[in-house]
């Protein structure tokens, strides 16, 4: 009775934070609207890509493929077909996935397959190749648009469809959570943990790693026919191998393995170049180069701290404060001191760059100080919050 | 068979040399990438970038030296020798080398005991920040380059030329007499020319005209037919200098990994880390002078490449032959030397097939496929041991 | 000549050692016997500096080496053969023994591996061969050979007989005994306890991390419980 309770509570929430979230946004941000859409693509990439990386722990460094597979799959038939069939704009929208989803997966079991041979690092450098040679491809072939780009405006207008993103994203965490919990994935958790000893159990590795690999695709491919139909144009550039690290770097900085971080660190790492995106601030190039070095300088702090320092919980505290000032005091004086160098005082400065700047410098570092991710293997779940309000009740009685 | 017959096959021997040029340099940072990975088993994707910042040290040089855009602006000319060549080389070589170790010492020490993939994200990390730092103070709009006249030997009278097969003597005499006839028809053309009257032209001239026409037209007939069945190479003398640079550097890698004390040392280390230590090996010397080696061979690359090959430089230009070569060290079999060198080359060749085969759109994809089609038949790559690995 | 006191060492939230207290004296045999995970390769990794200790001091010739690196450590004069063998077999037999030699400088190295290779003929039949195609006791040999190389004032061994036929075995067990009577001093670690004891000056057996006897070879040999639990009753 209390499974069916949470099960149907969790559904309620989903759902009703889907839709607030599509009403929310465009009544009183209109502005994030599309920053919200690809927010949940990328949502749902993350969690896809842990699916094959992080629970199977099939080291997959192309998943930028499956999504323009699918992006280009569902953009073509949508171009060509719509204007010739019944259905209305959200059913074809939901068609559409399933055909992104359909050819993505078709890609799965060719990637998936070599899996099953490779390992480790071989199987890395399959799955980038595979994504560069579509890539290239797409890049070669005029019905596609080639390297100018495909045009998807089935409707004319682009559709408003966060809600269907982010449906698409619960849907893809609700089927990694059932598979994480309960035995269906075990034997995924196994070939992660050891191949060999799982392959002696009686697990199947070979179908385990190709159904990790389709259900993995699919979803990308479902995500890239969206993103073609809400941004209505695509172009190979779209899905360069960038894009495959940063999904990748979302799964890894999350925690590998916990659907939970890589929810979270989808959106931070989502939102944290459009957040310097907006900012438009003139700084000084000798500034830069202080800051920089004022963060290495807090970096190796804490770094110094967590081997050497076993003092208590409050001193720690007050040696990573310590690390903070001395780096904010550091970056001050370098900066005037830098400031002496007209090269780099009177540098120009490049917004975009200057964000890929601080994007790298947060990859870094999180890898430094946090290497296991920032969620490790945890995961959250209503036992888990239920037994933090139970204790915070328990501290304040 | 339509696509057999758009092929000229007299060009293929000097497609098949530029490949061995291009290739040549891919060799170069392809044992950057294997090297590493041989000692850390770790894909040092930062590795393109300080091929990247190799360029830019030898453009600084060149700057240095005195062939700044602004020194040889309007055609002034400014005169170069080898010691030049050597010098942007060697500094070059330093600089990446540096900060290779650089690399190594603040990113990757302190992962070395962490998961392999969390060292690979720190990789990417740096190699994104490298290339955007760099994007914030290296020159970039527009792209400059390396001034040619840096390279003393640009000349094409100073290019190596090789005639591999000649034409038959017949057709090349026959090539001969036709052009001295057309070239009397023509001067008998144009002296009846001159007699004409201004604005009139002859009867006789006109024939005349028409005769030195078809001559010259089966003159260049034949002349046509004599390139087509010779073969000849014609190679710029400034790329002669890369490969042969190449392979010296090569050599001298060899012998430090094969004969010395620290080439021993690398290879222990590269087969067992523990068991290196107990050999009272210093680890974290020899995974120094990894770094120091092989960013020192890409620095070399790099000048090469920005020099020889006239290429543009910006702070991305260290993606494509990175992944390149890095496809290379895999072809060859990751962490062996020898395959390195072997799919460095290879990757040249293909690429220039490709291209001659009149596929150049897909010239970077190919790498992949031959990369792909290699691990499946091979999965160790062509020279590595196909063993197991556990991630 | 080597003390080790109270030591601590873990794998993580695992402990592996436990107080664990011993000592090797000049010129003599140690043997440590244990179970399998007992922590006798813990043991002697820690000694070489490979895992690092929470707690406890190690004491070589008087001065502590607890966390000292690896190498530095080698340098100092103790040489470990490991568990395994751990040969380096993409090498040939030679530049393996030259490895072993690998923080000399002196001029010796040829004449010692001269001496080396007059105990153990075999191996200079193969001095040219790689060492991934030597046979498993001839690997053994080559381990020992190794750590011998540079000259060693402690000589740590990790289960030589380990994987070896029963003759072999003897006959790794006599040059074992050649060279304690040549007055090297050899830390050993073994699941054979039989041999073991039989070759020990003094003895420890370790259980799960702690020692939980310790005496005279001979004595141990005929202790009730050291017959149960590892002589076979």
């Amino acid at each position: 009775m209390k499974f069916w309770g949470v099960r149907l509570l969790s559904f309620v929430l989903a759902f009703g934070f889907v839709y607030g979230l599509d009403v929310v946004t465009q009544t009183a941000f209109p502005n994030l609207y599309r920053l919200a859409v690809l927010a949940g693509l990328y949502v749902t990439l993350a969690v896809s890509l842990n699916l094959i990386n992080g629970i199977t722990g099939q080291f997959s460094i192309g998943h930028a493929a499956f999504y323009m597979i699918g992006a280009y799959a569902a953009g073509f038939v949508s171009q060509h077909m719509y204007a010739s069939q019944p259905l209305g704009p959200v059913l074809w929208l939901v068609v559409m996935m399933a055909v992104g989803a359909v050819f993505a997966a078709i890609a799965g079991i060719v990637v998936g397959l070599p899996s099953l041979r490779l390992r480790g690092d071989y199987l890395a450098i399959v799955t980038l190749g595979f994504g560069e040679i579509m890539r290239i491809v797409v890049q070669n072939v005029d019905p596609l648009g080639g390297a100018y780009g495909l045009n998807v405006k089935p409707f004319g207008e682009p559709p408003k469809i966060l809600w269907l993103v982010w449906l698409l994203a619960v849907l893809c965490i609700a089927v990694c959570r059932n598979l994480l919990k309960t035995s269906h994935g075990l034997p995924f958790i196994a070939v992660r943990e050891d191949e060999v000893a799982s392959a002696a159990m009686g697990v199947k590795t070979s179908s385990v790693k190709v159904t990790a690999f389709v259900i993995g695709s699919a979803f990308a491919g479902a995500a890239g026919a969206l993103l073609a139909h809400s941004e209505t144009f695509i172009s190979p550039d779209t899905f360069k191998m960038d894009v495959s690290f940063i999904i990748l770097t979302m799964v890894v900085l999350g925690g590998t393995g916990s659907i939970t971080g890589s929810i979270m660190a989808a959106v931070a790492l989502f939102a944290i170049p459009e957040w310097l995106r907006t900012m438009q601030v003139m700084i000084p190039g000798s500034s830069i180069v202080a800051g920089i070095l004022a963060v290495g300088i807090m970096v190796s702090g804490f770094r110094w701290v967590q081997n050497n320092y076993h003092e208590s919980v409050s001193k720690r505290i007050g040696a990573y404060l310590a690390c903070v000032v001395g780096a904010a005091v550091a970056a001050v004086v370098l900066s005037f001191v830098l400031a002496f160098i007209p090269q780099l005082a009177q540098q120009r400065l490049d917004v975009a760059m200057l964000r890929m700047v601080i994007f790298s410098m947060v990859l870094i570092i999180l890898m430094l100080l946090r290497p296991q991710g920032v969620f490790a293997h945890h995961e959250f779940s209503w036992d888990w919050l239920s037994k933090v309000l139970r204790a915070r009740k328990g501290v304040t009685a | 068979m339509n696509l057999v017959a758009g092929l000229d096959f007299s060009i293929l021997p000097q497609q098949l040399a530029n490949g061995l040029l291009l290739g040549a340099i891919y060799a170069l940072i392809a044992l950057g990438y294997t090297m590493v990975y041989g000692v850390l088993r770790l894909i040092n994707f930062a590795h393109g970038e300080v091929f990247m910042l190799g360029s830019y040290a030898a453009l600084f040089t060149s700057w240095a030296l005195g062939f700044t855009p602004e020194a040889l602006k309007n055609g002034a000319e400014k005169p170069s020798s080898w010691m030049v060549l050597a010098l942007m080389l060697v500094v070059s070589m330093v600089v990446c080398g540096l900060i290779g170790v650089v690399i190594e010492r603040l990113a990757y020490r302190p992962m070395r005991n962490q998961p392999r993939i969390a060292s690979l994200i720190t990789a990417i990390g740096v190699s994104l920040f490298l290339q955007y730092a760099g994007g914030l103070f290296l020159p970039q709009s527009p792209p400059p380059a390396i001034s040619e006249q840096v390279n003393p030997y640009r000349k094409d009278s100073d290019n190596v030329r090789l005639t591999l097969k000649d034409a038959p003597a017949a057709l090349k005499a026959q090539a001969k007499l036709l052009d001295a006839e057309a070239g009397k028809a023509e001067a008998a053309y144009r002296a009846s020319e001159q007699q004409d009257p201004p604005g009139h032209t002859t009867a006789a001239t006109e024939d005349l005209r028409q005769k030195y026409q078809t001559l010259e037209r089966s003159a260049q007939k034949v002349e046509g037919e004599v390139n087509g069945q010779s073969v000849k190479l014609n190679i710029p003398f400034g790329q002669l200098i890369m490969l042969i640079t190449t392979i010296v550097l090569m050599l001298i890698l060899r012998h430090i990994v094969m004969y010395t004390r620290t080439g021993r040392a690398m290879r222990a280390v590269s087969h067992d880390f523990d068991s290196a230590s107990l050999m009272g090996i210093d680890v974290n010397n020899v995974v120094t002078v990894t770094f120091l080696i092989g960013s020192a061979l890409a620095g070399a690359g790099a000048m090469m490449y920005a020099t020889f090959l006239r290429t543009n430089l910006t702070p991305f230009l260290g993606v494509t032959p990175g992944v390149k070569a890095f496809v290379a060290a895999v072809l060859g079999g990751i962490g062996n030397i020898p395959g390195a060198a072997l799919g460095g080359i290879l990757m040249g060749v293909v690429e220039t097939l490709v291209i001659w085969l009149g596929f150049s759109g897909y010239k970077d994809a190919v790498a992949f496929v031959v990369l792909i089609a290699v691990l499946l038949f091979r999965p160790g790559g062509l020279l590595g041991s196909s063993k197991v690995e556990k991630v | 000549m080597l003390e080790i006191d109270n030591l601590d060492v873990y794998y993580g939230a695992i402990q592996a050692l436990n107080g664990v207290t011993l000592n090797v004296q000049e010129g003599e045999v140690v043997s440590i016997i244990g179970s399998n995970g007992a922590g006798k390769s813990t043991l002697l990794r820690t000694v070489s500096g490979l895992n690092r200790p929470r707690e406890g001091a190690i004491r070589f010739k008087g001065s502590e080496i607890q966390g000292t690196a690896p190498d530095k450590i080698v340098r100092m004069g103790i040489s470990q053969s490991p568990e395994g063998r751990r040969i380096f077999t993409n090498m040939t037999v030679q530049e393996n023994l030259q490895l072993g030699a690998f923080t000399r400088t002196d001029n010796e190295i040829q004449s010692d591996m001269e001496k080396v290779m007059d105990k153990f003929p075999r191996i200079r039949e193969r001095l040219k061969q790689s060492a991934g195609t030597l046979s498993g006791g001839e690997q053994q040999m080559l381990a020992i050979c190794r750590a011998l190389m540079s000259r060693p004032k402690l000589l740590l061994l990790d289960e030589p007989s380990m994987g070896l036929a029963p003759n072999l075995v003897t006959e790794i067990f006599n040059i074992i005994g050649e060279l304690h009577k040549d007055g090297v001093t050899i830390l050993l670690v073994e699941q054979n306890a039989n041999r073991a004891l039989e070759i020990a000056d003094r003895a420890y057996v370790l259980e799960t991390g702690h020692i939980v006897l310790e005496g005279n070879g001979r004595d141990l040999l005929t202790n009730p419980k050291v017959k149960e639990a590892y002589l076979g009753g």
